[in-house]
This record gives C-alpha cells, sequence and structure tokens, in this order.
C-alpha cells in the first residue's frame, strides 16, 4: 500500500491569547526586530499507508480532528503527500 | 464505599489522593488508565500529575485512554467523578466537563496556596462547608487558565456550575493565580456528578501538615453515602 506523510497545523484560535507567542514576541522586539504579532503553534507530520490520495486525506483530516482540541484549537492540513 | 485512583503514566498526585480519601474511611484502589471496568466502586479521582508528560496539551492524551470510555459510562450512571489539577485537564479534554485549560498567563509553573470560594454547598463535594467560604488551598500547575467561549461561560454561570473560584485571601488584588476566566477554579456538570477543579484539596487534608482546609471535601463524600 502506498505510504503518505500528512503535515498537520494546529494552532490556537483567532482572539484566544497566547502568552508564548506574546512572550516570543517581545524577545524579538527586544532583539531590534519590527514584529506586529506571533502565535505559537504546533506542527504534526504524520506517516500513514493510504489506499489512494483520497483516502489519504480522509486519514489525515481524521487524525486533525483527533489530536486537536475544538474548543481552543484550529488544525489545518498543511501538505500532504506520496513517500 | 469503595473508590478507583486512575493512573495515567505521569500521574504524581495518586498516593496524595488514596491518602485523604483513606483518612475518610474511603476504600481506594489504584486502577490502571489501560482498564476498561470500573464496576463496583462508588466513585472514580483523576489525579494530578503530568500524564504523558503533558505532550500535545494538558491531559490531551490521557482523555485517550481506554479507562476513560468506562470513566465516561461511570459518568453517564450519574456516579460521582472528581477530577484535581491534571484530573480536570483530562476531564475537559474527553469532553466529559466544558472548556479548556490554557498555559497561565504568566506562563510561570505556579506552586502556592491560593484562596478558593465555595460557590455552591448543594454538592457532596462542598456540603461541609458553608456557602461563601474562602479556603486555603495549594495549587501546583502551569497549564490552568479556565477558557470557554463566552456562550458556555454564560450557561456556566446562568446553571450554577462553578463551585470553585478563586478569591483573595486577606484583600490581595492579584488573587486570580493563572488569569482563569471569571476566576473560575473549579465546576461541575448539569448532573452534579462529574467536578474538576485545579487546587489540591487532597494536598490539604491534616493539621500536621499545615492545613486541612480540604478534609471536608473528602468527609463530604462519605456523608453523601450514609445519607
Amino acid at each position: 500500500m502506498p505510504r503518505y506523510q500528512a503535515t498537520l497545523l494546529i494552532e490556537l484560535k483567532d482572539g484566544i491569547l497566547d502568552p508564548q507567542g506574546r512572550a516570543v514576541e517581545g524577545v524579538l522586539r527586544d532583539l531590534g526586530q519590527e514584529v506586529e504579532s506571533v502565535r505559537v503553534g504546533k506542527v504534526l507530520e504524520v506517516v500513514f499507508p493510504a489506499e489512494d490520495l483520497q483516502r489519504a486525506e480522509e486519514k489525515a483530516q481524521a487524525i486533525g480532528r483527533l489530536l486537536a482540541n475544538p474548543v481552543m484549537e484550529v488544525y489545518t492540513l498543511e501538505a500532504l503527500r506520496e513517500l | 464505599m469503595r473508590w478507583a485512583i486512575v493512573r495515567f503514566p505521569g500521574s504524581n498526585c495518586d498516593e496524595d489522593a488514596r491518602f485523604a480519601l483513606e483518612k475518610v474511611g474511603i476504600r481506594a484502589e489504584y486502577v490502571w488508565h489501560t482498564e476498561r471496568d470500573l464496576k463496583g466502586f462508588d466513585g472514580v479521582f483523576l489525579p494530578g500529575g503530568f500524564s504523558y508528560g503533558d505532550y500535545l496539551r494538558a491531559g490531551a492524551l490521557a482523555a485517550k485512554s481506554p479507562v476513560m470510555e468506562a470513566v465516561r459510562r461511570f459518568a453517564e450512571e450519574g456516579r460521582y467523578v472528581v477530577g484535581v489539577c491534571n484530573g480536570f485537564q483530562i476531564l475537559t479534554e474527553a469532553g466529559l466537563l466544558p472548556g479548556a485549560l490554557l498555559a497561565n498567563l504568566n506562563l510561570h509553573f505556579t506552586c502556592k496556596e491560593v484562596g478558593v470560594q465555595v460557590e455552591r454547598n448543594d454538592l457532596p463535594f462542598t456540603r461541609l462547608y458553608p456557602r461563601g467560604k474562602v479556603l486555603r488551598l495549594p495549587i501546583a500547575h502551569a497549564e490552568g487558565r479556565y477558557y470557554a467561549d463566552p456562550e458556555t461561560l454564560a450557561r456556566l454561570e446562568g446553571e450554577g456550575l462553578v463551585v470553585f473560584r478563586y478569591a483573595p485571601l486577606k484583600d490581595e488584588a492579584d488573587y486570580n493565580p493563572n488569569g482563569s476566566l471569571h476566576d473560575i477554579a473549579g465546576i461541575v456538570n448539569e448532573g452534579g456528578n462529574v467536578l474538576g477543579l485545579m487546587p489540591h484539596p487532597e494536598r490539604a487534608v491534616d493539621e500536621v501538615l499545615g492545613n486541612a482546609d480540604g478534609l471536608p471535601f473528602f468527609l463530604g463524600l462519605v456523608k453523601e453515602v450514609v445519607r
């Protein structure tokens, strides 16, 4: 069966205060960088078998739903490629 | 009376929970997170700690453990489930309680005693406290900032589901240790049988150890069954 690699991005929803992002933002400013804002998220690279690309995308979306907490997070399937 | 204390990889308040439950005469037994059956127990205690090293999100991976399906059925039967600290995080991640616990606003792991006001005392956990009493309870967490969307918050307040709220011990202005919305420290479900709270009553059950404000919490559980 073909193998696929999905790149999932999990971020805090807009409007939810991200103190980690704020801290990074402050340090970047201290280092002289002109930044408007920083948000910190997570990237997951998941490798799994699937019959075809369509099935792989369904699996990747299902994994995103399992791993993101919809109370405060959103996930995006950033990339999906056959290995 | 028999309570289960669920142990996840990384739980570390399991012994404290057992000490507190046994102190009031409850038989406490450890249950590994791979168990699928909670028959014969009168209550389930999800202790604090750092299940799965807080990887992904605090409580996120433990919430997917086999035992949590059993806890869900147990809760649906109206039996008592208490989650303290990481246990509260697990309950929200599992969807047994609404909202989420986010990183403390100051990004610090905060370990200290705080003021915690009892908002309602018609629950077994709080029946032995006067309503409005401010307890002194320890907290020890990095992700305790209670968050829920405005509709959920309105529902929690409207239905009186906030059980514990951070409050000043004296007159300090910075009494909210983590930035929780509405100063929320603990909530209960609509059925009144699933409770989650960030402060640790099980670490405050003996005057010899400097604080017994948490003892009535456990005595209330016993009184419930006798009643």
